[in-house]
C-alpha cells in the first residue's frame, strides 16, 4: 500500500482488497482506488469495501473515522485529523480491507420508475437521437429496455449514477454545462444515466422526466435509491406524469411502493 | 421568544456547525462557512458553540426583536446598530423587546455571523438547523430568511454585556489572501510546469462564489499531462471516472478556473481533483470578497495539521477568556 501522488491511474486489472491504492484528498480525507474502471465488478468491490469499513467503524475499530463515501470505482474516507493520525487510520483501513474477503449479500431491490420522454420534457432528445444516428423513439426504446444498476448516490442529495447504457446511447457530457437543469430530468452521459432530484446546474444530456421524488428528509432513509439497487423505466404520457407528480407532492402515492422485485 | 425579519438583506441563512455523516447520500455538511466566527459569536452570548445563528452575506438583515436578548456579531466587518446606535463587533451587546437590529455597509470580509442568546430554535433536519436550500433542509422552512419570517429563539443563559474577544484573537482575511493547499488525488494528471504555475500565479476570487464553491480566475490555464482517457470518463482531459469530492477540494473544469468546494459541496462528480485547501483555511474562504487577490501556497500534511492545531488552540484561548 502506498500513497501515489505522481503515478498514472492505478492498476487496470482487478486486484484483491489487500493491495489497494490510497491517495490523499486534503488533510482530513483520502480516497481508496478499488478498480481501474467503473462497471459491475467495480461496484461489487466498492460495496464490499464500504460495508467492511462501515461495520468496522461502528464497532470502534477505526477511531477518528467520520464517514465512508462511495463512488464508481473508489471509496473516500473522511476522518478527524485531530482524533487520529493519517498513518494510523491508513493502517487500520488497510487491515480491515485485507481481512474481510466475504461478499456483501444485501437485499437488492428493483424499481420500476415512470418516465416521460415527451419532447416537451426532453429538451435534448432530438439532438441526441441525431448525433447517435437513431430516431427519438429508438433512443427511448433502448433506454426503456434496460435494467440499470445504481452504482453510486452523490453529486446532489439522492442523485443516482446508474449504468450501463447500451453502446448505442453513449454521448459525452455537454461542452457547456447548463446552469439550470429542471428537477426530475432523466439524463445520460457516457455510460451512465441519472435522474436529477433537484433543479441544479448540470452537464448531462436530458432525454426525459421522472415525477418520483428521490429524496425527503422525512423518510427514515432520506435517499429513495441505494447503491446496488436496480432500476427500470416505464414510459408514461405527459399528462400522466403531471398527475403522478401531483399525487406524490400531495402524499397520495408513496414512492417506496415502486419496488417491483426484491432478491 | 422570536425576532421578526423586516428585511432579510442579500442572503441571510440560519447556520450551525452542520450535519456531518450524510455525504454518502449526496448531502453536504453545510453549516457556517466561517465556523470560527460562528463559534466565537456563540461563546460571547453564552450559547453552546454549535448553536444556530445567522450568516449574512455582504449585507446585514433588519430584524425586530420581540424578546430581550444578547447579541454578538463576528466575522465580516459589518457594524451592527440597535435602534440606530452603533455597537461593537466581536462583543456581546443587549437588545430589548421592540428594538431593531440593523447593519451598516460592509467594511471588510464577506460573511457576518450573528449569534443571539438562546440560539435559533427552528426545527432541525438530520441533526442540524443549517440551511441547505437545494435539499430544502434546515433553515426557515428549508430556505434562507425572507421578509415577515418570525424566527423562534431558545432559552438563553444570562451573560454580561461587553464580553469581548481580544483584538489579537480575532481573525479576518488579509490581502492578498493565502490559501494553503495539499496537492493530491489527481495531481499527476497535470504537467510539472502547470503545477508550478498554479502556485506561482496570482488568482482573483471570481464573482461566482457561493456556499457550494468559490471560483478563482486570472492564473494560467492548466496544462494536462498526455494520457489516454479511461473509458467512462468524458473526452475533456479534466474529466475522470466519477469520484468523490471533499470539502476544500479543488477542481478545474476544462482546465481554466479552479473551484474550491465549500460547506455545501457536491459530493462527487466527473472533474479531476488537483488537491485540497487545508481545513484550517476553510473559514478564511468564507470571508473572501470577489476580486480579492489570492495565492495558493503548497504545504505538507504536517504543516496542514499544525495549522489545524493552531486554529484549535486559538479557539481554546477564546473559550478560556470567556468562561
Amino acid at each position: 500500500m502506498s500513497f501515489q501522488n505522481d503515478s498514472l491511474d492505478p492498476t487496470e486489472e482487478d486486484h484483491p482488497l489487500e493491495s489497494v491504492t490510497l491517495r490523499p484528498l486534503g488533510d482530513s480525507a483520502f480516497t481508496i482506488d478499488l478498480a481501474g474502471d467503473m462497471g459491475e465488478e467495480a461496484t461489487r468491490r466498492v460495496a464490499q469495501a464500504t460495508t467492511l469499513l462501515r461495520t468496522a467503524a461502528e464497532s470502534g475499530h477505526i477511531p477518528g473515522l467520520v464517514e465512508v463515501v462511495r463512488a464508481l470505482r473508489s471509496v473516500t474516507v473522511h476522518y478527524d485529523p485531530l482524533a487520529t493520525r493519517r498513518a494510523v487510520i491508513e493502517a487500520s483501513v488497510t487491515e480491515v480491507l485485507a481481512k474481510g474477503a466475504e461478499d456483501v449479500d444485501g437485499v437488492e431491490r428493483q424499481w420500476l420508475l415512470p418516465a416521460c420522454y415527451d419532447p416537451a420534457l426532453a429538451p435534448d432528445l432530438e439532438e441526441a437521437a441525431r448525433t447517435l444516428d437513431l430516431s427519438p423513439d429508438e433512443v427511448v426504446a433502448r433506454h426503456v429496455g434496460r435494467v440499470f444498476r445504481v452504482h453510486m448516490i452523490g453529486f446532489l442529495p439522492g442523485f443516482p449514477f446508474m449504468g450501463d447504457l447500451p453502446e448505442g446511447l453513449r454521448l459525452p457530457r455537454r461542452a457547456e454545462p447548463r446552469t439550470r437543469v429542471p428537477a426530475g430530468s432523466i439524463a445520460i452521459a457516457d455510460r451512465m444515466t441519472a435522474i436529477y432530484p433537484w433543479e441544479s446546474p448540470g452537464g448531462w444530456t436530458l432525454i426525459g422526466s421522472c415525477p418520483v421524488p428521490l429524496f425527503s428528509a422525512a423518510w427514515e432513509r432520506p435517499a429513495l435509491l441505494t447503491a446496488a439497487d436496480r432500476v427500470r423505466f416505464e414510459p408514461v404520457s405527459a399528462s400522466e406524469v403531471k398527475a403522478l407528480a401531483g399525487d406524490y407532492a400531495a402524499g397520495r402515492r408513496d414512492p417506496h411502493d415502486l419496488v417491483e422485485a426484491r432478491s | 421568544m422570536t425576532f421578526k425579519v423586516i428585511n432579510p438583506g442579500l442572503l441571510t441563512t440560519i447556520q450551525d456547525l452542520g450535519r456531518p455523516g450524510y455525504f454518502h447520500l449526496g448531502i453536504p455538511i453545510s453549516g457556517a462557512m466561517d465556523r470560527f466566527a460562528l463559534r466565537a459569536a456563540n461563546l460571547l452570548v453564552g450559547n453552546d458553540e454549535g448553536a444556530a445563528g445567522l450568516e449574512a452575506v455582504f449585507m446585514g438583515p433588519l430584524l425586530e426583536f420581540e424578546v430581550d436578548a444578547m447579541v454578538a456579531v463576528t466575522g465580516a466587518i459589518l457594524p451592527p446598530r440597535v435602534d440606530g446606535e452603533e455597537q461593537p463587533l466581536w462583543t456581546a451587546f443587549p437588545i430589548k423587546a421592540g428594538q431593531s437590529l440593523t447593519f451598516d455597509y460592509l467594511k471588510g470580509g464577506a460573511r457576518a455571523y450573528i449569534a443571539i442568546s438562546g440560539g435559533i430554535a427552528t426545527k432541525p433536519h438530520l441533526g442540524s438547523r443549517s440551511t441547505y436550500p437545494i435539499g430544502s433542509l434546515g433553515g426557515f422552512d428549508g430556505r434562507p430568511l425572507a421578509t415577515g419570517d418570525m424566527v423562534p429563539l431558545g432559552e438563553g443563559k444570562t451573560v454580561k454585556a461587553g464580553r469581548t474577544v481580544a483584538e489579537a484573537l480575532r481573525r479576518g482575511p488579509g490581502s492578498p489572501a493565502e490559501l494553503r493547499v495539499l496537492p493530491g488525488l489527481y495531481w499527476h494528471l497535470i504537467t510539472e510546469r502547470a503545477g508550478k504555475a498554479f502556485f506561482d500565479d496570482e488568482w482573483k476570487v471570481a464573482p461566482e462564489a457561493d456556499r457550494m464553491g468559490v471560483r478563482f480566475r486570472g492564473g494560467q490555464p492548466i496544462e494536462f499531462a498526455p494520457r489516454e482517457q479511461p473509458f467512462g470518463a468524458g473526452s475533456d482531459p479534466s474529466n475522470i471516472v466519477d469520484g468523490c469530492y471533499s470539502y476544500g477540494s479543488i477542481q478545474v473544469p476544462g482546465g481554466s478556473e479552479p473551484i474550491v468546494l465549500h460547506r455545501d459541496a457536491v459530493s462527487g462528480g466527473g472533474y479531476f481533483t488537483l488537491g485540497a485547501v487545508v481545513s484550517a483555511d476553510m473559514d478564511l474562504i468564507g470571508q473572501l470578497q470577489p476580486h480579492t487577490p489570492t495565492r495558493f501556497v503548497r504545504v505538507t500534511l504536517e504543516e496542514a495539521l499544525t495549522a489545524r492545531r493552531d486554529r484549535a488552540a486559538l479557539l481554546a484561548r477564546i473559550r478560556e477568556d470567556l468562561s
